[in-house]
């Protein structure tokens, strides 16, 4: 069997992570987060004395999410192998991982409006900022239903030779729920659970990316153990 | 008692052949693939490997939560006593105990499954039953467990009970996640805790279920222990959330 093209998908995983990080991080520098504790003539001067920086580096994270698409490809179509005639797990994870790339697209683009015309009113830029910060991480429940899902499915996994190993079920499920702390940023503008805070941000995104790189490797595996097995 | 109980439960695994006659017992350790892995090996994980990645990651998020929670206590010690002085001791004492309880019927119920299944093992292993009596001794019911485990679930049940009690009156007395900083943890912290004895309950009903239905063998007795490990865990959470929260001073 040829699963040349599921190991090209599996690598879009590593190109996401790599172009997001130039873009998002090196860039357009928004980690650490732009403190929602600022006032809106301090968020506008992030925005103005950085126009450029954030534009190219928007754009460029805009670009890497949409290689989530291969990325949660590959995922399915080896859910799909454990899950048979009955993909229903499959199916959730592919819906959900679809409304992850928006939620990793659509912030940058509401960020790219306010370095867009960064002269405007301070306080309209303080709401685009806030609108994309919020977007980006308060909204976990996909992400939440995609490693749970996933989780299920290995844990599903009754054949002699599982595709994936038991404990990254474990560990999916895990990811899940600490991604969960994210939804609180609504209530709070300072301390851990604030959306530049510890709790909310810090811990769900090194987890976030972390997941990426075990469900890589686990993903390179899986795809050898079918090349051999076919 | 949380530990002692888990220790209890080890002690259990390794007293298990003396508790069989001398001579089945040598039979249990040489002979049968089938059997659990500390007859070989001297040491034995309860449940499987996965369920152990799960339990120590959750934890050391909770280790995180706690050392944030600390951090920011000792920044303003005044406002967390205070705010700590409107918080019931009867409920979260209340709450320590029925979850302590139920940790005693799951580490009873456990034991009734394990006991369950050696006695299989040894009757298949036995070479007079090897033809015709295998079949029908693996399905092994254990009534005693699946209601050990019922009861664990409704102190789990209580537990929510009390939670929500609780929760009520202070809402009602407008202390709520927006108050003062240490509400915001008290909420978020009873309330991923919360979350996880709902898990924690519905996989006891899950497990009692499956009990009800027959233990038939290893797989089974593995299946009891990574969900009894899970709440034995929602336990030892709770008591530390419970000083941590309600009466360190």
């Amino acid at each position: 069997m040829n699963t040349k093209s599921q190991v090209l998908c599996a690598w879009c995983g590593v190109i996401f992570l790599v172009l997001f990080s130039i873009g998002w991080v090196l860039l357009a520098r928004f980690l650490p987060p732009i403190s929602p504790a600022l006032s809106a003539n301090d968020v506008a001067a992030i925005y103005q004395q950085n126009t450029g920086a954030i534009r190219i580096g928007l754009a460029l994270a805009m670009i890497s999410a949409a290689f989530t698409a291969p990325w949660v490809a590959v995922i399915a179509a080896q859910m799909k192998r454990i899950e048979g005639d009955s993909p229903v797990l499959t199916y959730s994870m592919l819906v959900a991982g679809a409304a992850g790339i928006l939620i990793l697209m659509i912030p940058t683009i509401i960020w790219t409006v306010a370095a867009f015309r960064p002269e405007r009113d301070a306080e309209l830029i303080m709401l685009l900022n806030d609108f994309g910060w919020l977007l980006f991480v308060m909204t976990f429940s996909p992400f939440f239903i995609q490693n749970m899902v996933i989780g299920l499915a290995i844990f599903g996994d009754n054949a002699e030779a599982p595709i994936f190993p038991r404990w990254l079920g474990y560990f999916n499920i895990w990811v899940a729920i600490l991604l969960v702390p994210g939804g609180l940023v609504t209530f709070f503008k300072t301390g851990p659970f604030a959306w530049d805070g510890i709790l909310a941000f810090w811990m769900p995104l090194v987890v976030f990316f972390g997941w990426f790189v075990v469900m890589f490797m686990a993903l390179l595996k899986a795809i050898k153990q079918q090349a051999q097995s076919a | 008692m949380n530990e002692s109980g888990k220790a209890a439960e080890g002690r259990t695994t390794h007293e298990r052949p003396v508790v069989a006659s001398p001579s089945s017992s040598i039979t249990l350790c040489t002979s049968d693939k089938s059997l659990p892995d500390e007859c070989s090996a001297g040491e034995h994980v309860p449940g499987e490997v996965g369920i152990w990645v799960f339990v120590l990651g959750d934890m050391l998020v909770f280790g995180l939560f706690f050392t944030v929670f600390a951090y920011y206590r000792g920044l303003n010690i005044d406002l967390y006593l205070q705010s700590q002085t409107s918080l019931n001791q009867n409920y979260g004492a209340l709450n320590t105990l029925l979850l302590l309880l139920s940790s005693w019927f799951v580490v009873m119920a456990v034991s009734d499954v394990r006991n369950s299944v050696n006695s299989n093992v040894l009757k298949k292993s036995s070479p007079a039953n090897k033809d015709g009596l295998a079949q029908q001794n693996t399905s092994h019911p254990s009534k005693r467990a699946a209601m050990l485990l019922a009861l664990a679930f409704l102190c789990g049940l209580g537990f929510g009970l009390v939670k929500i009690i609780e929760y009520t009156e202070k809402i009602s007395a407008g202390i709520t996640i927006t108050s003062n900083e240490f509400f915001m943890y008290y909420y978020i912290f009873t309330g991923l805790h919360f979350l996880h004895v709902l898990i924690g309950m519905g996989v006891l009903v899950f497990l009692c279920l499956k009990v009800r239905a027959g233990i038939s063998g290893e797989s089974d007795l593995v299946l009891v222990e990574s969900g009894a490990t899970f709440w034995h865990m929602v336990d030892l959470l709770w008591i530390v959330l419970f000083p941590l929260l309600y009466l360190m001073k």
